[in-house]
């Protein structure tokens, strides 16, 4: 079960994070953006090691006891950042292609996002419509 | 529990963690005592006298693998410091533990510490005896880890060993009243030897060799009876001295070792002779192998002893004896170094203790003894370098466990006890590392360190929810007095395995002393000494993120615990990586605790920076509420104390209210800030209108900007500049005021100008800072820096045609499109002359070629100290043009480059003039510069420099082009010559140059293998005049004078001397081009003929052939004539002929022609006799000197 969803540029700046949590409290998003800021050593770390980035090159994990963390870089290295909580309600373990699709999902949503001609390269996605798709994403998908 | 008096007020006393931990003290114990009080009392040097389980205690937090230390040495202070000196990192690494902040489930150090196999060395006397203290410090000193993995001790006659337990034949009626028990690991580690070597003095051939063997008989004798009942092995060493005996008592040697094993009733394989000479070590290190090899044996004996109580267990009552007896399996195979036997054990043990049912009373044993267990298995197993599967045990581990919480009351206690084993963990992984383990970035002791941190904190949460009420220790008697015989049990019920409480009352006062205790625990100083752990193996493990995180956790705990300043400074350096990497709700969270920890330590400067960065748009504040923070800063500027940030803990509040008293008014007065390191709420931009600017201009500065929050008065606005000469400080005012006021929303634009200095011509001038003042006259003022550095780049780069999409309003986008612009380069000011270039190009190669220039003044004035430097520029092509090319004022004498010309003053409207020449060999497009540089008074500057550069190009062509053919004397083309044998040279001059040129005079410089035929030389083209494509061709006779080693590549130099026609009273110029070369060959002979080149009909001529030897031996030939028809022909028809060296011979034959007309006449052959190697030369010599034909004309009849 998909619990948060992040957009990282490729200066490591977040572009978005969404997520989905019963209180909007501001303990509750520390927490998420803790989560997925630390995740970037993990992708940063694959970056560095792996020479040449294919196209959209794969997935790189990260586990904790709680959240599996998934990630994704583009060719323009922005990073796609999924978080999904380990204990799942059915019990069973996402399986990696569901979260392939979904990344590759979000993928073309990041893209429809900045092709927005009113939207700044390099600024925070604040289009409503993405946010609603990227939620609607992480409920029904995985 | 190890918890009695002595360690619950070290725990009120702020936990003084180098306290020495008094031991286990219960029913073992006892003897320890005794005998260490005696052996104290008697050999105990003078020193801090210490009880002798303290100094056990001690003992075993500082082995080593085969560290010793003789036990009954008095305890110093500095006894702890010295062994840490010996043995460097490694003493550290096992003293960790004590040094970990401490609490009641440290793991005690015998379980920590690895088991090594206990020798006991007795008979050495190593206070009075050099030889035995050499032998004592061979074994105990320089433990290396390849040494066997034993400990030594050295036992003195009084030594005692623990008293043996009578042997139980039955456990029918036995139950067991605890697990694990306190003194069993102390006692094998340190009491029991598995061998006890008896050391003593004798050689073969002793005199006295019958009281000998008795004494030391006796001996054996003794140490057997005091080891009553143990199965400890005995071994006797006999230390002699090193000198070999004589080949005579060899036998005596065998025959006494012999007798004396049997006479002290020991094996012989259990006997040693040690020889104390040279090769001391040598002997040791087989002796110490020899006597791991019987502890070996030992252990495996004590092993199978355990293993026969288990036929006499029963799982119903007998549960928790099946977990002690496996663990002991466990111990005493690692003992044994049987390292995967060992785990084996542990690991039934650990499954046994799984099995064993828990109630509220023996949980805390329950988990206690799993820890340690599980801490022995994750050991062994790093051990075994099965690092996955020890990660796999604690997880299993912990899962099992982490849901048997036991009383709510003791909650705390659940989530210590968790926090322990993961920083148990984590230590046992770094040590695993250290010893060459590879771990990864998404495994390592970090993690662990992490955990233990996170549930400390889960235990204060805990702490805070049930220990409310504990607010002071129960009245005597104290229920943590009592003395615990085994593991994890309680002080005030010790051995009670019954599930109900006893004594509810007594129960009660204990966990009110547990909460009390729990309550005044420092849980902040765990959990910054477990972050400290866990982010240097992040930092380590590149994880710089995740390693911020657990700082800025670590400074919230300072926080906690009310040391503002250490926050403050943790939390500043984190709010510069956030914020560069804009994250901005993780920075307004840093920045807002910060701010807290800023208020509550007074820190004027902290406190202004964070406020002034808090007003940015991008940091979110508590209840939105900036104006406040806009108040404080104004009311630091007045003097005044500024409002308590919110949610400040109460405590701290008056503390912090009495730092600003004292330090509202003081240093630091001006308070400077770095805006463009901070995410600010005023926003900059500089830009020069022009990127470059003539001297005679004004430069014109214009700054943007923008205030994102509130108004704000601006005492002062200066702008500094910079350029290679200079800083200077310009002031900006807004209609010649200096006092701005700057309100939000608007986009305000100043304009600042000054004049370049005259010394910067040529040069750049930066901006490099701008800085608004903010002061309201009450000695405390706040600068606020933004700084223009070039070398950084600019965060983001603006551009503009980007932004008119953009939703924003009108103004933020008059701001958000300009381009700052921070360099502007300064020229000098702009030339009003102009110049006049004529030639006549393109010049020719080698001539001096004369360009005029005209300067005239269109200034509007007179301008002085004029200069012009002409120089030659260097291009692709003619990368060095003044290495080829002579440039002078003169014509003909080059002079140095580049021509300097001092005009001095030049007139209004008037002009210059001058003629430059230049001269170059290459055939090439030369670029001539002409620099004219010169001073002009003009009404606001005097004395101002200008300079132009103006550029010409000329090109060089070749005035002709020179090519040369040879043809014999008949004008036939050859292409090789005979020595001595005249020809021609025909040069062809072809003409190139678009001018028309007169050729003075030629004349051909040969070789010295070759010289002119003719006395007297006259060219045949000179003083001829000559246009584009005409071609003038010479012709010269020369001859070879002899053959050259190398074939000839050129047959000499033709001198042209020309001038340009229109330029006939100029010099000439003389241009000279190499012939190629033909080749020379050598001929035996040389032939002339002579022959008349015109005949009548009819007429009898002579043919005269003259024959010239040119070697040193007489050349031989055939001759034949071969006649023509048209012809008659008189002489020799085939003769042979012998030309003498150097002689010549004469062959006469008259001719008489037949016809008219061109005829051919007879020709004669020849052929050489003898050596033919020259046969060709000699056919193709006769060929070439006949005549081809002849003219006959007819004979007139008169």
């Amino acid at each position: 079960m998909a619990v948060c969803v992040a957009v990282i540029g490729k200066d490591n700046s977040p572009l978005y994070i969404g997520g989905i949590g019963n209180d909007c409290s501001t303990d509750n998003e520390l927490s998420r953006q803790w989560l997925v800021h630390t995740a970037l050593d993990a992708l940063e770390e694959r970056l560095a090691t792996s020479s040449s980035i294919n196209a959209n090159s794969g997935n790189s994990t990260a586990h904790t006891d709680l959240r599996d963390l998934y990630g994704y870089v583009t060719n323009t290295r922005i990073k796609l950042v999924l978080v999904t909580s380990s204990t799942s309600p059915s019990g069973s373990n996402i399986r990696d292609a569901e979260v392939r699709t979904a990344l590759r999902r979000l993928h073309a949503l990041y893209a429809d996002a900045i092709c927005n001609p009113f939207h700044l390269p390099g600024d925070q996605i604040t289009s409503v419509k993405f946010d609603k798709q990227v939620k609607s994403l992480i409920l029904n998908n995985v | 529990m190890r918890c009695d008096v002595q360690r619950r007020r070290g725990g009120r006393a702020a936990a003084a963690a180098a306290a020495p931990q008094a031991a286990a003290a219960g029913g073992g114990a006892a003897p320890i005592r005794a005998a260490a009080g005696r052996l104290t009392e008697q050999q105990g040097p003078p020193g801090l006298q210490l009880p002798h389980s303290e100094l056990e205690q001690l003992w075993l937090e500082v082995q080593l693998p085969g560290a010793t230390m003789a036990l009954g040495t008095a305890y110093r202070p500095e006894s702890k410091l010295y062994l840490r000196l010996i043995y460097g990192k490694e003493a550290q690494k096992h003293i960790r533990m004590a040094t970990q902040p401490s609490d009641n489930t440290e793991f005690p150090p015998e379980i920590t510490l690895k088991p090594l196999a206990l020798i006991g060395l007795s008979g050495l006397d190593t206070v009075n005896n050099a030889i035995h203290k050499a032998i004592w410090d061979a074994f105990s000193n320089n433990r290396r880890p390849d040494r066997a993995s034993v400990r030594f001790k050295l036992l003195n006659n009084t030594f005692e060993f623990p008293v043996v337990k009578p042997k139980r034949n039955s456990y029918e009626w036995y139950i067991p009243k605890g697990i694990l028990k306190k003194n069993w690991i102390p006692k094998h580690v340190s009491l029991i030897p598995a061998v006890i070597v008896i050391f003593y003095d004798m050689e073969w051939n002793d005199p006295q060799w019958n009281e000998k063997i008795i004494e030391c008989a006796s001996r054996v004798q003794s140490i057997r009876a005091a080891v009553e009942g143990h199965a400890t092995r005995v071994a006797v060493v006999v230390v002699q001295s090193g000198l070999s005996p004589p080949p005579s008592e060899y036998l005596l040697g065998a025959e006494r070792a012999q007798a004396l094993s049997s006479a002290c009733e020991i094996q012989s394989k259990t006997l040693f002779v040690l020889p104390h000479n040279d090769h001391l070590m040598g002997y040791i290190i087989k002796l110490e192998n020899a006597f791991y090899d019987i502890a070996q044996n030992y252990y495996h004996h004590e092993t199978k002893n355990i293993k026969q109580h288990r036929d006499h267990l029963n799982k119903t009552t007998h549960q928790y004896l099946f977990v002690r007896h496996q663990f002991k399996l466990g111990f005493l195979n690692e003992m044994k170094q049987d390292l995967s036997t060992a785990h084996k054990h542990y690991l039934h043990s650990y499954n046994n203790l799984l099995e064993t049912r828990q109630v509220d009373t023996n949980i805390h044993e329950l988990r206690t003894v799993a820890g340690y267990i599980n801490y022995k298995l994750c050991k062994l197993l790093f051990a075994l370098n099965l690092a996955r599967d020890a990660i796999a045990q604690l997880k299993l581990h912990i899962e099992r466990y982490k849901s048997r919480i036991g009383p709510t009351e003791l909650l705390f206690e659940h989530y210590a006890w968790m926090a322990r084993q993961y920083s148990a963990f984590g230590e046992l992984f770094d040590d695993a590392i250290r010893a060459g383990l590879p771990a990864i970035q998404s495994q390592h002791p970090g993690f662990y360190y992490q955990y233990a941190a996170q549930f400390t904190m889960k235990r204060r949460q805990a702490m805070r929810s049930v220990c409310c009420e504990a607010t002071q220790y129960p009245p005597a008697p104290d229920p943590m007095e009592g003395i615990v015989e085994f593991y994890g049990q309680r002080p005030w019920r010790p051995g009670r395995l019954s599930a109900d409480p006893h004594d509810p009352q007594k129960e009660q006062a204990a966990i009110l002393a547990l909460q009390y205790n729990e309550r005044i625990f420092n849980h902040s100083a765990m959990i910054i000494s477990f972050l400290g752990s866990a982010i240097s193996q992040f930092k380590t493990f590149h994880s710089p993120r995740m390693r911020k995180q657990l700082v800025v956790e670590m400074a919230n705990e300072y926080y906690y615990c009310a040391d503002y300043g250490k926050a403050l400074t943790l939390l500043t350096h984190m709010l510069w990586d956030y914020r560069r990497e804009k994250w901005w709700f993780l920075a307004s969270y840093v920045l807002n605790r910060a701010l807290q920890c800023a208020y509550l330590s007074a820190k004027i400067q902290d406190y202004i920076h964070l406020s002034v960065e808090a007003l940015s748009k991008h940091i979110q504040v508590p209840n939105n509420d900036r104006n406040r923070i806009y108040k404080n800063i104004m009311s630091v500027l007045q003097l005044n104390i500024p409002d308590p940030e919110p949610d400040l803990p109460v405590a701290s509040q008056t503390k912090a209210l009495d730092l600003w008293q004292s330090s509202i008014d003081k240093e630091p007065l001006t308070i400077c800030i770095d805006m463009t390191n901070i995410s600010s709420f005023l926003e900059v931009k500089p830009k020069f209108v022009q990127q470059k600017y003539r001297m005679d201009e004004f430069i014109d500065v214009e700054i943007y900007a923008r205030l994102i929050h509130c108004s704000l008065e601006v005492k002062k606005i200066l702008l500094t500049v910079s350029s290679n000469t200079e800083t200077m400080e310009i002031p900006i005012t807004d209609n010649g005021n200096s006092t701005v006021t700057l309100h939000h929303g608007v986009v305000y634009k100043f304009l600042c100008q000054f004049k370049p200095n005259a010394q910067d011509n040529g040069s750049d001038i930066n901006l490099i800072n701008i800085s608004f003042i903010l002061d309201l006259n009450k000695q405390r003022k706040i600068v606020m820096n933004f700084k223009i550095e070039e070398s950084k780049p600019r965060g983001t780069c603006v551009h503009p045609e980007l932004l008119h999409l953009i939703m924003s309003p009108k103004s933020d986008y008059n701001f958000d499109c300009i381009v700052p612009v921070t360099t502007a380069s300064v020229m000098s000011r702009e030339c009003r002359l102009s110049m006049l270039i004529e030639n006549q190009a393109p010049a020719l190669q080698g001539e001096w070629f004369p360009t005029t220039f005209t300067i005239t003044n269109d200034e509007n004035c007179s301008v002085y100290d004029m200069s012009i430097t002409v120089s030659l520029l260097s291009s692709l092509d003619n990368p060095n043009p003044d290495s080829v090319t002579d440039m002078s004022l003169v014509h003909g004498k080059p002079q140095s480059q580049p021509l300097l010309i001092k005009v001095g003053d030049l007139n209004n409207s008037s002009k210059y003039s001058n003629i430059f020449y230049l001269k170059t060999n290459k055939i090439a497009l030369i670029a001539v510069q002409i620099r004219v540089s010169y001073y002009i008074n003009l009404h606001d500057s005097p004395k101002l420099e200008c300079v132009r550069d103006f550029t010409t190009k000329i090109t060089v062509i070749k005035p002709f082009e020179v090519e040369a053919s040879f043809s014999d004397m008949n004008f036939k083309p050859i292409t090789k010559c005979f020595l001595d044998d005249p020809f021609i040279v025909m040069p062809q001059i072809k003409i190139l140059s678009p001018w028309s040129l007169l050729i003075v005079d030629t004349d051909l410089e040969t070789i010295s293998c070759c010289k002119h035929c003719d006395e007297e030389q006259q060219s045949c083209v000179s003083n001829i005049e000559v246009t584009e494509k005409d071609v003038a061709s010479d012709a010269v006779c020369i001859v070879a004078k002899y053959k050259p080693k190398d074939p000839l590549t050129r047959i000499g130099l033709y001198n042209i001397k020309w001038r340009r026609k229109c330029n006939l009273d100029g010099p000439c110029v003389m241009s000279t081009s190499a012939l190629p070369g033909l080749t020379i060959d050598d001929c035996p002979i040389s032939l002339h003929v002579s022959y008349p080149e015109v005949i009548e009909l009819q007429t009898s001529v002579p043919l005269k052939c003259i024959l010239t030897g040119n070697t040193n031996i007489p050349v031989r030939l055939s001759v034949t004539i071969e006649g023509s028809d048209a012809y008659m022909c008189s002489g020799y028809k085939n003769t042979s002929v012998t030309v003498p060296p150097h002689g010549t011979v004469e062959l006469c034959y008259n001719i008489h022609p037949l016809v008219t007309g061109r005829t051919t006449p007879p020709r004669l052959k020849a052929t050489l006799l003898g050596d033919n190697s020259k046969q060709g030369t000699i056919k193709e010599i006769f060929e070439k000197n006949f005549p081809q034909n002849i003219f006959v004309i007819p004979k007139y009849n008169k």
